[in-house]
């Protein structure tokens, strides 16, 4: 126990150290921050192929989709990763991050667009009746009736899929990359602190309260989404 | 009553796959008629009434509405006309009671923000629910959500409202508060169809019955003719059950 208080006091008395894990951090923050943002666009447009009407010019996008949404979410991000790394993006100077970002984000659409899919197909086709009842235009109903309701069903299982890309992002310091994961077995290793156990524990702290916070935030917004749900809503 | 011609339905096919659904229906409805439609259940009449306004397109057949042959190009537009009550009321549920009754008139730009919601009032009022106009579907009774349903359909002033078994997913409380609802509209004249099992409000609103059967239209006549005189065995056997 008191070796233990001991590499506490090692570990948060040596810049170096903190620095080392303050750098690891923000390389897998930025790249689950922009494989996400990669994963809604691109998963969004998929799904939204997806759940189109089929026609003839749909046929072929509709056809991609599937292929592609096969094939990520049947394989292992590892492998995927290693493909990115070692043959797709093999380029000399080509900065690892880009390959990373580009790695996470493409697997995240395939989940996502599959998050989007479901949100979409959940809102009751009576809802859509009703727009057409009225005379809407099929776009006034896509963005009043149907988004609005698929949103509510998209965001939980949305907040579930962000939480996974962080922390699958560990898997960079397979290829080499200085993220947190790898920070902390740096940090642990023989050259340093020679001791594994606290540079891993503090980084575990560093995800979970990252991915706490997220959590918070999706609940805040799940529960602003709610109010219509309500049947205390205005009583 | 005159008798301008609303609708004009000729042999009407809908297939889902390979099932056929509604085998060869002609139909005319003219202004200021009530038209209730009877059959037992799997007949088709909820499917023939959803292709009034091509809720369900037809596979085969033509519809006039107005004198105008209906296409998927201006379906759009004879649905303005052609207001809709479902059985499971289908009020928007991300969108306030006041918010479902003028999302139409407003987008259709057929009346401003101001005048819609003037109007929205009134009806509400009427029906006595103006405090819930702020309200979300979700906090309202099934007979409160159905009047609602009705009056948002009325926003448009539509010629024809259809009615698909509004009272079906109600509870008998609830039943009579929808049922005079309607009474009130055919009171006033409008022009109506409308699919229940509600045998007692069809004899009495009715102007005429409409009784279909594995997809074909088998007797019409008016309450007095299909309830005390019906002409064939399979509807004098429906009733015998029915009644």
């Amino acid at each position: 126990m008191n070796d233990f208080i001991n590499k506490i006091v090692e570990l948060f008395g040596t810049p170096e150290y903190i620095d080392s894990l303050l750098h690891g951090f923000l390389l897998t923050i930025q790249i689950a921050y922009f494989a996400i943002i990669i994963g809604i666009l691109l998963g969004t447009i998929i799904a939204l192929i997806d759940t189109a009407k089929p026609s003839k010019w749909l046929t072929v996008p509709k056809f991609i989709c599937k292929v592609y949404t096969t094939i990520i979410r049947g394989t292992p991000m590892a492998l995927q990763l290693f493909i990115m790394f070692f043959i797709i993006f093999a380029i000399k100077g080509f900065p690892s991050i880009i390959t990373a970002i580009i790695a996470f984000g493409l697997n995240s659409a395939a989940y996502t667009a599959e998050v989007i899919r479901g949100g979409i197909l959940s809102v009751d086709q009576g809802q859509v009746e009703a727009g057409l009842a009225l005379g809407l235009k099929r776009r006034t109903i896509f963005f009043k009736i149907v988004t609005p309701q698929a949103i509510k069903n998209i965001i939980p299982a949305l907040g579930n899929e962000i939480i996974t890309v962080i922390k699958e992002t560990a898997i960079v310091s397979m290829v080499g990359m200085y993220d947190l994961n790898m920070a902390a077995k740096d940090i642990g290793s023989g050259q340093n602190m020679a001791s594994y156990i606290v540079p891993m524990f503090v980084a575990a702290l560093f995800y979970l309260t990252l991915i706490y916070l997220i959590s918070f935030i999706v609940k805040q917004i799940e529960k602003s989404l709610r109010k219509s749900d309500s049947r205390m809503a205005n009583e | 009553m005159n008798n301008n011609t609303e609708l004009i339905v000729k042999n009407l096919h809908k297939n889902f796959g390979e099932n056929k659904v509604l085998k060869g229906i002609d139909f005319k409805l003219i202004e200021g008629e009530r038209v209730v439609i009877l059959g037992p259940s799997g007949s088709g009449k909820s499917t023939f009434l959803r292709c009034l306004n091509w809720m369900e397109e037809p596979t085969s057949g033509e519809m006039y509405f107005d004198g105008e042959l209906v296409t998927e190009k201006n379906i759009r537009r004879i649905r303005r006309n052609i207001g809709m009550v479902f059985q499971h009321f289908n009020l928007i549920s991300n969108l306030t009671v006041m918010e479902n009754m003028t999302l139409a008139p407003i987008k259709l730009k057929i009346t401003k923000r101001d005048e819609a919601e003037k109007r929205a009032k009134e009806l509400l009022r009427h029906i006595g629910l103006l405090s819930k106009a702020d309200a979300y579907p979700a906090s309202l009774s099934g007979g409160q959500k159905q009047r609602v349903a009705i009056v948002r359909a009325m926003m448009l002033s539509p010629e024809v409202l259809l009615f698909d078994e509004p009272t079906s997913a109600l509870d008998p409380e609830s039943i009579g508060d929808v049922l005079s609802l309607i009474r009130e509209l055919a009171g006033r004249g409008m022009t109506i169809v409308i699919v229940t099992h509600e045998m007692s409000f069809a004899k009495e609103i009715a102007t005429r019955i409409v009784f279909i059967d594995k997809g074909k239209i088998i007797e019409e006549g008016t309450p007095v003719e299909f309830f005390e005189h019906p002409k064939t065995p399979r509807v004098q056997e429906f009733l015998k059950k029915v009644l």
